[in-house]
């Protein structure tokens, strides 16, 4: 069972990176066979077909249902992102893509996290992508528009990342399909607390310093459940997490985004033009 | 399963009566446009022409509806759709009256007034649907491939990222001062305490600001600026496809209203008189219609203003968020953190 499924796993992965190779645009922006693009999006159906085979039904129906939407919503957004051939339609289907994020992150009782990614990514910086498309490229389409820079090496960086991931996927899960196992198995996954249960770890003076931040309160943030004693508590355990636990993080990425602003501002000063006789030197 | 039947109705209630009361906004704004410049404004379909907003909705929905051929048709459909449906969806989690223990209950469910009740990052949901409303303007301009629009749908897109941001930091005084991001906690919080435009002056005004420019009324109705670009974004649009820019822009008005009075006027609160102890189907309803009596007076406000103020130049407009807007709601933040801190220190 194991091992056909490891199988067809590479199948997928062969036949998946082979199609997507044929299917992309010529590295020059020239035109293509029509016959390479229908063996590639043969071959891509293909692994896309032993895909499904290796799906399992959901266990609680409801919030399946929703979880297939929104995650199918995003991929087929995904896809129409980078095909599209209208700039302004990518940025559309990418305000998709969040949007159907948004809905997967509420699936997991991430509210704030929702929130925050529409705000900041549908909200503001889509717009602004839809503001200087609009304005910039009103007629036409540029070669760079068609062709794929170097489409052999990115399709084997991405079908090698994605091998990690659906081998990860398959050894992870129990090899008989009983739902109360595999959700413990998930649960295992992420919560740091029931890791060092499972594991039957002491505080030694070794690991001490791990297993106290793994057990620490504000470490709790995906159990509260949604319908459980914790309401209230998504946006405090959040602020709480960043403070407490992760506060060298938060300082960093806060001092990134203002070295990142220093350097746009010296970036698009203006320089004045050295003329022939000024005593300025020119820049190297 | 119950509580799914209760849902359905009550957003059936209130996306019947917001759309009802849009209906009766319209005639209400133009008899105060009357009024404002001395005029007598509609008076022949029946008594005070309160006949008027059904005669007004009929003409929409019989008017022909022209789709030009330039257009680009699918964002052409869409984007009335999307200032109709981002207009809407925001009121799931606006309070209409007391939600919370005490609530009155029927056929052994308890009523709360709201959709959803207990949203943790309410106030957050209603901003994150209100930045949505943008691409309704923004593609209606653009795929109406006229020039006029396509400045419109520019202009309203500029104008309303920039405006979000005091938008947002001037709630967030009142969510440090009140500790939740809940709407219902907000409320009770002024119950306890005190209206929020006695602790939060500054960011009453800021807000109130900001949210006549997310709106699009005047003096902030560059987007449609008749004497500049005919229209503005919606110049190429007829009948129900207009009419539905019309229902989300009134929406807007009611959403920004509710905000407002939950946010800064105490909600469905009477200080002295009504309090969260009181319990029961009377007290319930009394608050609803206090609540409801307090957005009315907003609603006037609003309308009031429209007649009042001039329109901003563009770069004024840009200038006012930026330069002057931005950095008091900065300030005010920080002001507020400070006490805060200082506050709870010294208290407990």
């Amino acid at each position: 069972m194991y091992t056909f499924e490891i199988v067809r796993a590479i199948a997928v992965i062969v036949l998946g990176a082979t199609g997507t190779w044929l299917l992309l645009p010529h590295r020059h922006g020239r035109v293509k066979p029509a016959a390479s693009n229908l063996a590639g999006a043969a071959l891509s159906l293909i692994a896309l077909i032993l895909l499904a085979t290796l799906w399992r039904a959901p266990s609680n129906l409801l919030n399946g249902v929703f979880f297939y939407a929104f995650g199918i919503a995003a991929l087929a957004g995904g896809v129409l992102t980078v095909t599209s051939r209208n700039p302004i339609y990518s940025a559309l289907w990418f305000a998709a893509v969040v949007l159907a994020t948004s809905g997967l992150f509420l699936l997991s009782g991430a509210q704030f996290l929702a929130a925050g990614t529409i705000i900041v990514y549908a909200g503001a910086i889509i717009v602004t992508f839809l503001f200087v498309i609009m304005l910039a490229q009103r007629e036409g389409r540029a070669t760079y528009d068609r062709m794929a820079r170097s489409p052999g090496r990115a399709t084997l960086t991405c079908f090698l990342l994605f091998w990690t991931l659906l081998y990860a996927l398959i050894s992870v899960r129990s090899p008989h399909s009983d739902a109360a196992a595999e959700g413990d198995m998930q649960v295992r996954l992420v919560r740091a607390s029931q890791i060092l249960q499972s594991k039957q770890m002491v505080p030694t003076k070794g690991n001490a310093s791990v297993v106290v931040r793994a057990l620490s309160p504000t470490n709790k943030l995906p159990e509260a459940e949604p319908h459980a004693s914790a309401l209230g508590q998504h946006v405090a355990g959040l602020g709480g997490a960043l403070y407490t636990d992760h506060l060298i993080t938060v300082e960093l990425a806060g001092s990134l985004l203002f070295v990142a602003l220093i350097g746009a501002l010296m970036l698009a000063t203006p320089k004045p033009p050295v003329r022939p006789g000024s005593s300025s030197q020119p820049p190297v | 399963m119950w509580e799914l039947v209760a849902i359905l109705i009550k957003i059936g209630i209130v996306v019947g009566i917001s759309q009802g009361a849009v209906a009766y906004l319209i005639l209400v704004e133009r008899k105060i446009a009357a009024w404002a410049q001395d005029r007598v404004g509609p008076n022949r379909c029946g008594p005070f022409a309160l006949l008027q907003p059904l005669a007004d909705g009929a003409k929409m929905l019989l008017k022909e509806d022209v789709i030009p051929r330039y257009v680009t048709k699918p964002l052409y459909i869409l984007a009335p759709m999307i200032a109709i449906i981002a207009a809407m969806i925001g009121f799931a989690v606006v309070p209409f009256g007391p939600v919370g223990p005490g609530s009155p209950s029927l056929f052994d469910t308890t009523v709360e007034f709201q959709i959803a009740p207990n949203v943790d990052i309410g106030i957050l949901y209603v901003l994150a649907i209100g930045s949505l409303g943008v691409y309704g303007v923004i593609l209606a301009g653009w795929s109406s491939n006229n020039k006029y629009s396509f400045l419109g749908g520019l202009r309203s897109s500029a104008q309303i990222i920039s405006y979000e941001i005091p938008l947002g930091m001037s709630i967030l005084g009142m969510v440090l001062i009140s500790g939740s991001l809940d709407l219902n906690t907000i409320i009770n919080w002024q119950d306890n305490n005190v209206w929020g435009i006695v602790v939060q002056p500054v960011g009453f005004l800021i807000f109130l600001i900001s949210a006549f420019a997310e709106t699009n009324r005047l003096p902030f109705d560059l987007p449609e600026s008749e004497q500049e670009l005919v229209g503005g974004f919606h110049t190429e649009y007829s009948a129900m496809k207009f009419g539905m820019f019309f229902l989300g822009e009134y929406l807007h008005v009611i959403t920004v209203s509710y905000l407002t009075v939950v946010l800064f006027l105490g909600g469905w609160d009477i200080p002295f008189v009504l309090d969260q102890t009181q319990v029961g189907w009377f007290i319930a309803l009394v608050k609803v219609g206090v609540m409801l009596a307090k957005v009315s007076l907003m609603i006037v406000f609003i309308m009031w203003v429209r007649w009042t103020l001039p329109r901003f130049r563009y770069d004024t407009l840009m200038d006012l968020a930026w330069k002057s807007l931005i950095p008091l709601a900065l300030v005010n933040l920080l002001a507020t953190a400070g006490v805060v801190q200082l506050w709870r220190q010294s208290w407990n």
